[in-house]
Order: structure tokens, then C-alpha cells, then sequence
């Protein structure tokens, strides 16, 4: 009896010794543990906030108490006489951005890629580096350009911007603030989303599908319609899905902008109704996971493209005719010259304005209109606008937010980009099984989830016993869980394109896994690897609704640009705006000169 | 290994829980509460030494609602150097916006050590329920501050006051239109620049405060003085939230106090800070513009082609003028309950209050008083800012010239806020006003 349990005992232990002799295995639980918590224990702790009771609060208002656990929060958000203003119409507003986002990102980063990679138009290779302008900046920049460029005393009532100041153009209410100008911000920031995702698979389309077609005599709107856009359908639910779940979450567009959402009401409200506000951020988090639902239905859907975006037979190239690529060129240079270049010129010029927003120069042409202070300014001083600021080129804040935004960057750049890739390798040698599955799909929920609902959720879990508020080590570790996604996504979609057989070979050699992986996996797959550290560190550099919540002003340069902008600033801002974007073009071409991987092939995975 | 994930589950689900448990309620003083109370009977002198033996060599951690905190440090520093030349402190001060900063000071509380000393803070109603009720930040007053203001700091329950700030109604004044009754700003199509209410806490506490006596009666005083023309445009406003008033248990100018916010929260255009309204204010474009702004942003204005401080002008200062002339609140200084460096704050917070140097990153501008009658006296003598807007014996800027205090809360007719009394209707007045319909430029017909 005894040695039939002991032989139990050891078949059990030989099993799981030959379940962790696999590294991928070993990836697999580890990950899996680690993923677990990152993801679920701040959802935990931020749904036990919706039911404690907040000093000072509406909720201890209304129970009477101080302490304890209530669920007036959800009596009270859901069916008081502020439900409306709080709850439903933020909602409203919300959803219809998120899907406006989604509509405008697709209409014109889907024709871009269409026109930059199935057509011969002229200056694709500038048009392609510029286009990704917009998602390189920090997302409120197009949305303080758009505020600079057509707010008027006559319609917004605050100033009048450029447009109104110099040609005396009032543009209508509905075009200045509010949800027209957020969508289209928003959408033009995540354009180069679908730019890149819809490209890649106009880039390896197989064309006979298309002059099949053609020869069958079927009209050009019938093609597009039933060969083209089917093809290219799982690439614009990748974009719908990414695309939604940024912009639901996107704080500082819509609050510059004037468009209540529920990440703006939530900063709203939650000085006094703090409880609510949380249920406002796990609403958030329920609509990603909804998000990750459809996202893993249409991966199933997905399946049945993949020969379609493998090799391609033949490409073909339209001819839009010796005008049209040179028209249609200019017209999008134009195009990105104002989502692209005018900011950057507009952040320039900024900094030598003598007040915010004054262009005293533009209608005088008198250099005594301008100035270096926002510079040169070496003491401090607190006349003159400078509010006891140094000038940049002195401000020791603004060089040790520059510091430590850097150390952020890499940290989560190494950090996701290792874990990612781990993640990515072993979910492909087991991409059937459950746990790699399960592995998979919980590393990248945070992403689906908007970046200000995970941010409470970490500050809310790590404000506690283990209190690591306004520490770099806060940020690096909210910063890895989100980015992850890039990197596992990126490496599982290179994995997958690997025969099994390099790898089977290298191990019939004895070769040991570390070795395999730097020796053969790693240096094949290195393009689209390095691309999944690049995205993390690029996006960390200039993400705000993340960290927003998590650190004083002064830690990162993201958080002290809003605080420039808040306060009026712009010299400040704009000057910071303007080193961030330099820092990331730096960093893109150097990595793109060592190791040939960059952005644009990157985003998405 | 369903059962394996699903323990593990569990167990990391419970962990937060664990996390986030509160921290046993205070029986005892702490040991920050401990120091003030030694601090409090200390001259500053003594106080400062005790601060050169704690911080020489490190660093100083701050946070606050105005920016000057900064200025602030480094001529404390200098007054620590002039006891021992060979002290040194490398300090941070912080500005967060949104009502981030109790949020902020919530979670270093949770911290045994916290990082930030002290704070500079303003908005008297959540300092109350939020800060001081729940232990996270100690009140310290200084010997010399509780002579000045004869009072005995041991008996004395109130916060310490850095200063009372103003923030007053200004008009754009290239065109032709002046601004002589507070009722004006609620008119139709009136749409004032101001901080948005859920951006800055205390613009509620100033809708709050209409709402007392003293200054509902400045209301309906001032309605008095209005056309019947326009009587009859408010007074369906005041009919309509009579009985709301009643149910508040307003006094009897209440209702009036109730149609002034109503139209206001209607009609004002929110922008994100004071420095921004100011901005647009002294613009040239502004014409008939208006706004309720902390006074003091004027100093950040650079004379341009369109830009100038005589383009406004302070409503109160009209001849003529009837009604509210704007809004005076404090700023509050506070330990943290878990202060780093204890001593060094409560030198830092006795040198701002009790000395005319220590107040100075304040005291140069108009529009905030010092709250230790010594030093305001002091202050006034050296910057004159009664005559703030003369340039070489010309009044270049008469908009700087500042009236005082004193003319402020009287003939200015500001709203002072009282913790107390906004605690007290934050959540009548306060989530009745939460139910009106904000002014939004695109929402308009």
C-alpha cells in the first residue's frame, strides 16, 4: 500500500520535474503567478474602495460614520440626482469618443496605408516616418495646438487663438471644444495605429485575389467591398479594439478640450465623492474587459487570414496617374504638416513668447516681442510670469524630471520587453494549452484597460501598508504591467513565424535553452523584438494619464508639462514637449541605425 | 491544477485586502505632535538651531498650493546660514493641482516616515474632515506669531494662517463696457472667467459662503440697487429657489444668495487656472471680458503690443461699485504627522509667519496679507503696495494699486471663507449646487 503511494508520490514528482524541465513550462507558471497579481490585485483593491468609507466624504456624509464598509457609493452614483451628471452622461460621452476615435483613426490611417503601400504615390518614405508624428507626441499637445489655433473671445469666450487673433476667423462653438475636436484629436493621434496594422497587410496582400477580380469584370466598389476590406478586416478590429480602449481612458485630451468623460469626472468628483469615483475607474476597467472579450473573438476570427498575411505571391502597385501621385502627395504633406510639423514650430515658438499665447510679434514683426527668458533665465524669479522658475536651459527640476523620466523609460522598456518576450516565446511552443492561453490573455488585459483606471488601481493598492506613492519604483512597475502587451505581442507574433525545427535542432545539439535563445531565437526575431522594447520606452516617455496619479509633479517630465499647462505655462510646456519629441527621434534613429527595428513597424505588435 | 490556480487566485485576491487594512486609530500624541509642543514655547532663533542639528545636509521636502514655497526655502536657508555658515539643505517643493494634494498627503501619511515636512494648503473644509480630523497633519503655532495676535498658542484650536489671499472681479476695460453691481456678473450673457469649482476646491467654498448671512445681506443689498429692468430679470431666478433656501435653513437673504450662484454656475466659463484668466484678461482682444482671479497674477503680465495691465481694471475700485468685490481665503501651514524633519519645519513655518523676510516670496506682490499683524505692518512699509502700480513717482498701473486688507473686508466687501460654516453646508449647498447645470461654450444655443 505504502509503495503503491510512494510510487504515486514519485510519478507525481516526475511529472512535474518534466513539466518544469520545459522553459517554457516554467515561463508559463511564473509569468502566469506574476501577471495574476499585477492584474487582479489592484482591481481587488480598488473595488474594496467603491465600499469603504472616506473622511470628509459624501459617503460618510450619508452613513454617518467615518470608517467601515457601505454601498451607499452605488446607491448614491446610480440612483441620486446627480446620476445623470456624474454617471451616464460621462458614460455617454465616453463610449461615443471611443468609437469616434476609432472611426477616424481607421477612415484616414487605413486610406494612408492604403495610398502608401498599394499605390504609387510620391514621397511615401517621409510621408511614412512623418505620419507617426502624432503618436509619438504626447497626446494633448495636438489638443493644446488645436486650443492655440481657433479659441475666440467671441466664441470659446477665454482668448482669442491664432486663426481669431491674426485673420479675425471665429470658428463655431461645436469645432472649438467639446467632442468634435476630442474625436478628432484622439483619432489623429492613434491613426498611425491602423496605419501601421492596415499597411502590414496591404504591404503582403496577395494581389490575384484583386485582379482575379478584375478580370471577372467586377466594378472597383464591388472589389473594395467585398475582396479588399474583407481582407483587411481583422487588421481594423485590431485597431478598433486598441484604439477604444486608449481613448476611453484618455484624461488630459478631453480635459483640455472641454468634453466631460468619465476619466475627466473622476478627478472631478473625487474630492468629494471619492468612493464613486472609484466605481467610475471600475466601470472603466468592465468596459476593457469587455474589450478583451471581443479582442479574443476576433483573434479566433483571425485565424482564417492568416495565409493572407503570410508571403504574398505577388503585390501589386495602383497607378493613380503621373497627377494624382504628385497631388495626392502634397495634399497629405500638407495634411502632416499640420499634425506633425506645426506643433513642433508651434512648441518652438512658444518659448519665446514674452506672455502665454502672445503674438505680438506675428502682427508687428518686432523682435523686442520676443524673448529668451523662458531660456536664459539663470535665478529665481517670480516677476515676469517666471513664478520662481529658472529659465529651462537652468531649471534643475526640469533636467531631473528629464533624469528620471529616462530611468523610467528604460526600467519598463527592459523590464516589459524581457517579461514580454518570455511571455511571447512560451505562449507559441504552447499556444494550445490553457495556461499559455490563460498566460496570454491576462498580460494583456492591462492594456485594453484605460490607462487612468489602472492607475488608481495601483495607487489605490500600493497607497497602503506597502506604500510606494511617488516613488520611481511606482512608476516602473505600473509602466511594465501596462506595457508588457507590447512586448509579449510583438515576440508572439515573431515566435510564430519561426519553424519549430531551429529550435528542435539546437536542442538535438544539447544546446542549452539560455543558449538557444540568445545564440539563435533572439538574433533571427531581433527586428520585432527590439521593437517590443522600443514601444515601452517610447510610450513611457510622454505618458501622463498613467503616472498622473501615482507621483508629485516634479518626478517625471510628463507630470511637470501638465503642471506647465495647468498653470498657464506654455513657455514651459511647449519647451518640454519640445524635448521629449527630440529625445524619441533620437532614440528611434539610433535604433534604427543599430539594430534596424523602429516605430512605425512596430505599433501593435 | 484548476484547484492549484484557484487557490492561488484566492490568495492574491485576499493579499490587497490585507494591504490596504487602515492603521489603528492614535491613542497618543505622535512623536511630530511631541516636538510642536516643545516648538511652540521656542523662540525662532532656538527654534532654528534645533533646525540646522536636524537637516544640515539634507533635504527638505515640501508641498503646496502656491508656488512661492519655493522662493520661500531658499531665504530660509540663508537665515540658517547666518547661525552656521556651514549649513547646507537641498530642498523640493511641490505644487499639485486638482485637489491632488490631499490625495497626495493621504498617501505619504500611510508611510512611517513620510517625505514631505510640512505643507502650505489651502481650503479649510477638507483640511478639517480629511486632514486634521483623521491625524495626518499637526497644527503648530509660533511663540512670536501667538504674541503678535495675543493669543495663547497652548488654548488656541485654530489652523495657522499663512495669509489671506484675494482673488477679485476684473474687467477687461479696452472697450466700453464697466462692471458697477455684482449682479452683473450673473447677467444674461454674462460668462466670467473663473477656476472650474471641481478644479479648485475653494471657488466652491466661495459659493458656499454667499450663502451666510453677512454676505447674502451684501446681495440683496446690492440687488436693492439694481434697474426694475433688471430686478425683473433676476427675480423669477430668487422666486424659484426660495423654498430651497428655506429647506437649508438659509437665512432670510438666502434664496438671494442661491439665484447668485445659480446664474453663476450657469454662466461662468471655466479655465484651468488664475494665470491663464489673467492672461486672457489683459489681452487687448478681451474687450468687455471679466473674471474672479487671485489678484496677485498681475505681476505676471510682460507689457507687450497686446498685452498690458491697463487693459483691466479692479470692479471694487469703481466708484460706485455695489456688492461682493471678490473672495479672500487663507493659506494654512501644517506639520505632516509624519514629518521627516520636524524641527526644520516648524523653523521653516515660524520664519514665513513671524518674519517680514520669511514672508517676503508673498509679501512683494498685492493681494495676500500676512495673517501676523507685525509683519503685514512690516511688509507694507517696505513695498508700499497701497501705491504698487507707481513706476518713478508716475501711477503707471493704478490696477497694482492695492487698497489693503483692511479696505478689503470692508468697503471691498470680500467673502472671507470659514472652514467651519462651508464644512457645515458642503453637503446641502454643496451637492445642490452639484445638481446645477454648468456653463459649457459648446452646449450653448
Amino acid at each position: 500500500m505504502s509503495s503503491q503511494k510512494n510510487n504515486r508520490r514519485v510519478i507525481m514528482w516526475n511529472k512535474i520535474k518534466t513539466f518544469f524541465s520545459k522553459p517554457q513550462n516554467t515561463i508559463l507558471v511564473v509569468m502566469g503567478l506574476i501577471c495574476t497579481f499585477t492584474t487582479f490585485a489592484p482591481i481587488i483593491a480598488i473595488i474594496e474602495d467603491t465600499l469603504a468609507i472616506h473622511p470628509g466624504t459624501i459617503d460618510a456624509n450619508l452613513t454617518g460614520k467615518v470608517s467601515g464598509y457601505t454601498i451607499v457609493n452605488y446607491t448614491d452614483l446610480f440612483t441620486s440626482s446627480v446620476a445623470k451628471i456624474n454617471l451616464w452622461n460621462p458614460l455617454l460621452n465616453t463610449l461615443l469618443l471611443a468609437v469616434g476615435a476609432c472611426a477616424v483613426s481607421i477612415l484616414y490611417g487605413g486610406l494612408f496605408a492604403f495610398l502608401v503601400t498599394r499605390t504609387n504615390l510620391r514621397f511615401k518614405k517621409y510621408l511614412s516616418s512623418i505620419f507617426i508624428f502624432p503618436y509619438i507626441m504626447p497626446q494633448w499637445t495636438l489638443a493644446t495646438v488645436w486650443k492655440n489655433l481657433f479659441d475666440s473671445i467671441a466664441v470659446t469666450g477665454n482668448r482669442d487663438g491664432v486663426l481669431a487673433g491674426l485673420l479675425g476667423v471665429n470658428m463655431p462653438k461645436w469645432w472649438c471644444s467639446g467632442m468634435f475636436p476630442s474625436i478628432l484629436v484622439l483619432g489623429l493621434h492613434y491613426a498611425p495605429f491602423a496605419y501601421i496594422l492596415i499597411g502590414g497587410i496591404f504591404r503582403n496582400m496577395d494581389a490575384n485575389l484583386e485582379e482575379a477580380a478584375t478580370i471577372l469584370n467586377t466594378p472597383k466598389w464591388k472589389i473594395m467591398t467585398r475582396v479588399t476590406l474583407p481582407l483587411i478586416r481583422p487588421a481594423i478590429l485590431s485597431t478598433i479594439l486598441l484604439v477604444f480602449g486608449s481613448s476611453m481612458g484618455s484624461y488630459p485630451v478631453p480635459h483640455f478640450l472641454g468634453l466631460t468623460t468619465l476619466s475627466t469626472r473622476y478627478i472631478e468628483i473625487n474630492d468629494r465623492r471619492a468612493g464613486q469615483a472609484s466605481i467610475l475607474a471600475v466601470i472603466m476597467m468592465l468596459l476593457g474587459i469587455a474589450i478583451m472579450y471581443f479582442n479574443q473573438r476576433s483573434l479566433k476570427s483571425r485565424k482564417s487570414y492568416t495565409t493572407v498575411t503570410g508571403k504574398s505571391g505577388q503585390t501589386s502597385v495602383i497607378n493613380i496617374g503621373r497627377i494624382g501621385k504628385t497631388l495626392v502627395a502634397v495634399i497629405l504633406i500638407i495634411i502632416t504638416f499640420f499634425t506633425s510639423i506645426f506643433p513642433i514650430i508651434s512648441f518652438a515658438f512658444e518659448t519665446f513668447l514674452p506672455n502665454p499665447g502672445d503674438y505680438s510679434f506675428l502682427k508687428t514683426f518686432d523682435s523686442s516681442n520676443l524673448t529668451t527668458k523662458w531660456w536664459m533665465t539663470n535665478e529665481n524669479v517670480t516677476e515676469n510670469g517666471m513664478y520662481g522658475q529658472k529659465g529651462m536651459l537652468f531649471n534643475e527640476m526640469i533636467w531631473q524630471g528629464f533624469a528620471g523620466t529616462m530611468l523610467v523609460s528604460v526600467a519598463c522598456a527592459l523590464t516589459a520587453g524581457i517579461l514580454g518576450t518570455l511571455i511571447g516565446y512560451a505562449v507559441s511552443k504552447r499556444r494550445r494549452s490553457k495556461l499559455a492561453g490563460y498566460v496570454n490573455s491576462v498580460a494583456f488585459l492591462p492594456y485594453l484597460m484605460p490607462s487612468i483606471a489602472v492607475s488608481i488601481a495601483f495607487f489605490k493598492l500600493f497607497s497602503g501598508s506597502i506604500n510606494l506613492f511617488n516613488t520611481y519604483w511606482l512608476l516602473i512597475i505600473v509602466g511594465t504591467v501596462k506595457y508588457i502587451p507590447f512586448a509579449s505581442r510583438s515576440s508572439l507574433n515573431s515566435m510564430l513565424q519561426l519553424s519549430g525545427e531551429i529550435e528542435e535542432a539546437a536542442i538535438i545539439q544539447d544546446i542549452p535553452w539560455r543558449k538557444r535563445m540568445t545564440r539563435i531565437i533572439v538574433p533571427i526575431q531581433k527586428s520585432s523584438i527590439v521593437s517590443g522594447f522600443l514601444l515601452p520606452f517610447m510610450t513611457c516617455l510622454r505618458e501622463l494619464s498613467l503616472f498622473m496619479l501615482l507621483c508629485g509633479q516634479g518626478l517625471i517630465l510628463s507630470t511637470q508639462l501638465d503642471y506647465f499647462d495647468e498653470m498657464g505655462l506654455y513657455a514651459f510646456s511647449s519647451g518640454i514637449n519640445l524635448i521629449l519629441i527630440v529625445t524619441i527621434l533620437i532614440c528611434n534613429a539610433l535604433v534604427n541605425k543599430i539594430t534596424g527595428a523602429s516605430l512605425d513597424k512596430g505599433i501593435g505588435g | 491544477m484548476k484547484k492549484f490556480l484557484a487557490i492561488i487566485l484566492v490568495v492574491l485576491m485576499v493579499l490587497p485586502l490585507a494591504l490596504c487594512g487602515c492603521k489603528d486609530e492614535k491613542k497618543d500624541q505622535s512623536d511630530v505632535q511631541k516636538i510642536i509642543e516643545q516648538a511652540q514655547s521656542m523662540t525662532l532663533e532656538e527654534l532654528a538651531k534645533k533646525a540646522i542639528e536636524e537637516s544640515n545636509g539634507k533635504k527638505f521636502f515640501g508641498v503646496g498650493n502656491s508656488s512661492r514655497g519655493k522662493s520661500a526655502l531658499p531665504v530660509f536657508i540663508e537665515y540658517l546660514q547666518t547661525i552656521d555658515s556651514s549649513y547646507t539643505l537641498e530642498f523640493d517643493w511641490q505644487q499639485p493641482k486638482n485637489n491632488k494634494i490631499f490625495d497626495q498627503l493621504t498617501a505619504e501619511s500611510r508611510k512611517t516616515t513620510g517625505t514631505y515636512a510640512m505643507t502650505l494648503i489651502q481650503d479649510g473644509n477638507q483640511i478639517e474632515s480629511k486632514m486634521v480630523q483623521t491625524g495626518i497633519l499637526d497644527t503648530f503655532i509660533p511663540k512670536e506669531w501667538a504674541e503678535a495676535n495675543e493669543i495663547d498658542a497652548a488654548k488656541y484650536d485654530g489652523y495657522l494662517a499663512l495669509q489671506t489671499l484675494n482673488k477679485v472681479f476684473m474687467f477687461n476695460c479696452v472697450g466700453t463696457k464697466t462692471f458697477k453691481n455684482c449682479w452683473e456678473y450673473v447677467a444674461k450673457d454674462a460668462h466670467g472667467q473663473f477656476m472650474d469649482i471641481d478644479s479648485e476646491i475653494v471657488g466652491k467654498n466661495f459659493l458656499y459662503m454667499l450663502t451666510q448671512d453677512k454676505y447674502a445681506k451684501y446681495l440683496k443689498d446690492a440687488f436693492d440697487k439694481l434697474s426694475d429692468a433688471d430686478k425683473a430679470y433676476f427675480q423669477p431666478t430668487i422666486d424659484e429657489v426660495a423654498d430651497t433656501a428655506k429647506d437649508f435653513e438659509l437665512g432670510e437673504n438666502g434664496k438671494y444668495a442661491l439665484a447668485w450662484i445659480k446664474l453663476w454656475v450657469a454662466n461662468y466659463n471655466a479655465v484651468e487656472d488664475d494665470g491663464p484668466i489673467c492672461q486672457n484678461l489683459v489681452d487687448v482682444s478681451a474687450k468687455d471680458q471679466f473674471g474672479l482671479l487671485v489678484y496677485s497674477k498681475l505681476r505676471s503680465i510682460e507689457e507687450s503690443e497686446t498685452k498690458s495691465k491697463n487693459n483691466v481694471k479692479v470692479a471694487a475700485y469703481e466708484d460706485g461699485y455695489e456688492g461682493i468685490g471678490g473672495y479672500g481665503y487663507c493659506h494654512y501651514l501644517f506639520v505632516t504627522d509624519n514629518s521627516p524633519l520636524p524641527w526644520t519645519a516648524c523653523a521653516f513655518i515660524a520664519y514665513m509667519t513671524c518674519t517680514q523676510e520669511g514672508f517676503e516670496a508673498w509679501g512683494k506682490d498685492m493681494g495676500g496679507y500676512s495673517s501676523n499683524p507685525d509683519v503685514a505692518k512690516k511688509n507694507e512699509e517696505l513695498h508700499n503696495h497701497a501705491q504698487g502700480g507707481y513706476e518713478d513717482g508716475e501711477n503707471k498701473y493704478p490696477v497694482k494699486n492695492d487698497r489693503g486688507y483692511d479696505w478689503w473686508v470692508g468697503d471691498g466687501k470680500l467673502v472671507l471663507e470659514d472652514p467651519e460654516y462651508c464644512a457645515k453646508v458642503a453637503f446641502t449647498v454643496g451637492s445642490w449646487i452639484e445638481t446645477l447645470d454648468k456653463y459649457s461654450p459648446t452646449a450653448e444655443e
